[in-house]
């Protein structure tokens, strides 16, 4: 069988996420290529430590970006979430630093107030029929507000030890180690049960050859992935957070219930009300994942820069937003993966920190960046063959 | 043979190697109207994309006569400029413009000073709408300030304005009422008095019975046959439909029908616009257990309003009391519905019934999800298992169980969508329109499913505006009328016409 340019449009088209690797391949190779120095013995992106700042700076987005694309598929769009952020990494400067509360307090209290604001979102684009781009239009504004409030304009600082961890700290290489050998069993148990239940149901399965090779090689990314950061410093604890919001999301909008009926509402909403669903429900509680995210995103900004500034998150929603289309969430609704957006996050981080590497000024940095969005999502358009 | 005024030979139409329509031969003389007839995915609607250069020449083979001139479009716009027009069978409107805008589209008449010239444009679409026999259609008024039916005759008057030469109906009567049928139907009879050409695509045979001179059938992308109406009934264009013979359309069957076990009281529902106007008005009804009650009416008679009340999705005011095994029941919301133990089939397949992007599987199993939840987690083996044993039980023909809905043909959605209405168990299933859009065979299916329902003792209201399958399926028929329940017979020698009298409130001619 010949591969003809039809064969290979209609693979990238039905494996999205190998056409983005392989953009990211692209830019990476230029990147690399381009900041090659044989003075200081070699590329200067492809190192270890470029990755582990690549990875740093991607995190939180990427935090957002993980709720956000639940929110388009959903058929909404949460515009609050960079002003969200930075009123909750501003709650959570006030009461680690003016305050000293326990890390557990703080975190704990970020996190229900994440939650809270965000099911209030939800409840009032649900139940209330406000569209969310107006609520979250309102929302970007009043949290903003309140930030500047909160912390009079200036910025809180400095932060305690135990919270700069979650934004600056590394974990240790054997537990980096330890983690990644836990989660190549976990994959390894999990791939050979769903093997042996559809055995059972008389389901087709691939053959054992096929099965083992795939494990191999999910298994040398692994080990590649905790290899390169350990020559380095370890794994970043951003970066584990988001791998494991990576995992439970992937997970929430696979395997459960809930995550079927996000896709369900996206793609019709009457339909799914129709079969018995409580449609409001779902959209409220997608909000409340996207607060949660925001808690989560405001204490690692707050953490990192060791210290609340009114201005942390401004901005982010739109990276966020961007690096769902970038990784194939449909404007639509109803189409879009947690690993797709988390992809196309590390493709922006990368646009940035190669860029910046470069030492190419910010206003070609923005219009890179922008020219990258709108290309991905027209590549996208154009594979699947839905122009008009 | 130079008298034909459209002639198709050989057309051949491939998709990435597989062969769509092969070889079909379509000929139209001036003033015959042709019946084209073809299950779902027989290859009608290709055909017509061909025509009307959809798919422009050099995508397909065959030959093309116009007139007896090779046909030279490249686009719709120039078929339309040739006198082929198409309508399709969803209605091609902008809402929220009036019925001359709509009627202009693109054609609008303008002043000299380059503006649109409302006086003349409105003039002309009110004489059409009294040449379509609609004088009382104000063309001011938006046009979604008009029914589905009397939109399909607005569609016609766009079409007329167009000075067609061909007019090709495309399932035009799938969504009117039986005395808009009639009207659509002799105004076709009066295009044809006046030269005017025409190809009738439809499932229903009697439509194509009535006013086709010819019909041409097709099977499987094939021509099968072209014979005179005349020399055939639609039994014949059935069998040449499905290539076998299919005797009975109704797979009647006997059931038990037992007590009581649902039932209406006083259901009044207001409009969601005009809020003090009742769409259904004080009804009340009863249902029993293994009963098949169809539900006869106009479009606009309630019916479809009256399931909403009973289902929990009408939007605006309702009230009325709901008894299932003789327990008042309060129904909120669909999920209420569900839960009890009443299903829905809803009318509209594409905008209520299927999530498109979605698997057929995972269609199915919407309704019954959480049953396959452990650790609430999905058991996607175990989910599995049920789909395909219920892709197998609804004959459901789809290349894998997972394929999204939206590649199947209508009559395989559908099948879908009962289905998933089906893994509720449901004690009452309420089919608005169980088979509309849907092909023979696929009816076939439906029409065995809800017997088999009816003998396991489900108690199930179908809406119906096909009144020979109202009376070929029905224990016993309730008819509505302008929200009223203006008649409930049982289904014991009672005649299309005793129906549509009833529901037009001719009480008095309806023999007791």
């Amino acid at each position: 069988m010949t591969l003809t340019r039809k064969d290979v449009r209609t693979f990238l088209s039905t494996n999205k996420i190998v056409a983005l690797l392989l953009v990211i391949a692209v830019i990476w190779a230029f990147f690399g290529y381009m900041t090659y120095d044989a003075d200081l013995g070699g590329s200067q992106f492809l190192t270890a430590r470029n990755f582990s700042n690549l990875l740093r700076q991607m995190a939180i987005t990427g935090m957002l970006a993980s709720a956000m694309v639940f929110v388009i598929v959903a058929g909404e769009i949460d515009l609050s979430v960079g002003s969200l952020l930075g009123l909750l990494g501003g709650i959570a400067a006030v009461l680690d630093v003016s305050y000293h509360w326990p890390l557990a307090g703080t975190v704990a209290v970020v996190i229900l107030l994440g939650i809270v604001i965000g099911l209030f979102v939800g409840w009032l684009t649900a139940y209330q029929g406000i569209p969310s781009f107006i609520v979250t239009l309102g929302g970007m504004l009043v949290w903003r507000g309140a930030v500047l409030g909160l912390t009079g304009g200036i910025t809180v600082a400095p932060a305690s030890e135990p919270l700069k961890v979650i934004g600056q700290g590394y974990l240790p290489d054997l537990g980096g180690d330890v983690l990644a050998a836990l989660l190549f069993l976990l994959l390894a148990v999990m791939a050979f049960r769903t093997r042996a239940g559809r055995i059972k149901h008389a389901l087709p399965v691939s053959s054992i050859v096929v099965e083992v090779l795939r494990l191999a090689a999910i298994g040398a990314v692994i080990l590649g992935f905790v290899l390169t950061l350990d020559s380095y410093r370890g794994v970043p604890v951003p970066v584990l957070i988001l791998l494991v919001i990576l995992g439970v999301f992937t997970i929430v909008g696979q395997k459960t219930v809930f995550g079927r009926r996000i896709y369900a509402v996206g793609s019709n909403l009457e339909a799914t009300r129709l079969s018995g669903v409580d449609v409001n429900l779902v959209k409220m509680l997608v909000f409340g994942m996207m607060g949660l995210m925001c808690a989560f995103a405001g204490l690692t900004t707050t953490a990192r820069l060791a210290a609340g500034t009114p201005s942390a998150g401004t901005g982010a929603e739109l990276d966020a937003i961007a690096s769902c289309f970038i990784g194939g969430t449909s404007m639509r609704g109803g189409v879009g993966t947690v690993i797709g957006a988390l992809v196309g996050a590390l493709i922006m981080a990368s646009l940035d920190n190669g860029m910046s590497m470069l030492g190419v000024e910010t206003f070609w940095q923005q219009i890179v960046k922008g020219v990258i969005l709108v290309a991905a999502v027209w590549m996208d358009i154009v594979s699947s063959g839905n122009t008009r | 043979m130079g008298d034909y005024l459209l002639e198709m030979r050989g057309i051949t139409k491939e998709f990435s190697g597989v062969k769509a329509i092969d070889g079909i031969d379509l000929t139209v003389r001036p003033g015959e109207c042709v019946g084209l007839c073809g299950e779902n995915g027989a290859g009608k609607s290709t055909l017509m994309k061909v025509l009307s250069a959809v798919y422009p020449p050099g995508t397909w083979e065959g030959t093309i006569l116009w007139e007896g001139k090779p046909l030279q479009a490249r686009n719709i716009r120039e078929t339309e400029d040739a006198g082929i027009v198409i309508i399709h069978q969803e209605l091609m409107m902008v809402p929220h413009l009036s019925v001359a805008e709509n009627i202009f589209l693109g054609t609008e008449p303008t002043t000299f000073a380059g503006f649109v010239d409302y006086d003349a444009m409105n003039a002309r679409a009110a004489e059409l709408m009294k040449q379509l026999k609609m004088p009382d259609i104000n063309v001011a008024l938006p046009v979604m300030a008009y029914s589905g039916g009397k939109q399909q005759l607005i569609e016609i008057a766009k079409a007329l304005n167009k000075n067609a030469k061909l007019l090709i109906l495309d399932e035009p009567t799938s969504a009117l009422t039986a005395a808009e049928t009639a009207t659509l139907l002799e105004l076709v009879k009066e295009f044809k008095a006046r030269g005017m050409a025409c190809v009738y695509i439809s499932h229903k045979l009697e439509e194509v019975a009535e006013i086709a001179d010819t019909v041409t059938v097709i099977r499987d992308g094939a021509h099968v046959a072209t014979a005179p109406m005349a020399e055939l009934t639609t039994d014949k264009i059935i069998t040449l439909m499905v290539g076998r013979e299919m005797k009975n359309l109704y797979p009647k069957s006997d059931h038990t029908i037992g007590e009581v076990i649902f039932e209406a009281r006083n259901v009044t529902v207001f409009d969601t616009t005009n809020t003090t106007r009742k769409l259904v008005d004080d009804v009340s009804f009863q249902l029993r257990r293994g009963e098949i009650l169809g539900v006869a009416g106009l479009v606009g008679a309630g019916r479809t309003e009256l399931a909403s009340h009973l289902f929990g999705c009408w939007k605006g005011e309702h009230r009325g009391e709901i008894f299932l095994e003789g327990r008042p029941v309060r129904v909120h919301s669909p999920r209420d519905a569900v839960r009890q133990g009443i299903c829905m089939v809803p009318e509209d397949r594409k905008r209520h019934g299927i999530v498109p992007l979605m698997g057929v599987g995972h269609n199915i199993t919407m309704s019954v999800l959480p049953r396959f939840t452990r650790l609430s987690l999905i058991d996607e083996e175990e989910e599995m298992a049920v789909i395909q044993a219920e892709i197998l039980r609804m004959k459901i023909k789809t290349a894998q169980p997972l394929l999204p809905i939206a590649s199947l043909s209508g009559g395989n959605q559908q099948k879908a969508v009962v289905g998933k209405m089906l893994l509720p168990e449901p004690k009452v299933l309420i089919l608005d329109e169980p088979t509309r859009g849907v092909d023979v065979g696929a009816k076939y299916e439906i029409y065995k499913l809800i017997f088999e329902l009816a003998e396991q003792g489900v108690a199930v209201l179908m809406i119906s505006s096909e009144l020979p399958e109202v009376l070929g399926i029905s224990d016993r028929v309730l008819v509505m009328g302008e929200g009223r329940l203006r008649g409930d017979f049982p289904n014991t020698g009672l005649s299309q016409e005793q129906i549509l009298a009833a529901a037009l409130g001719k009480q008095d001619k309806v023999a007791a």
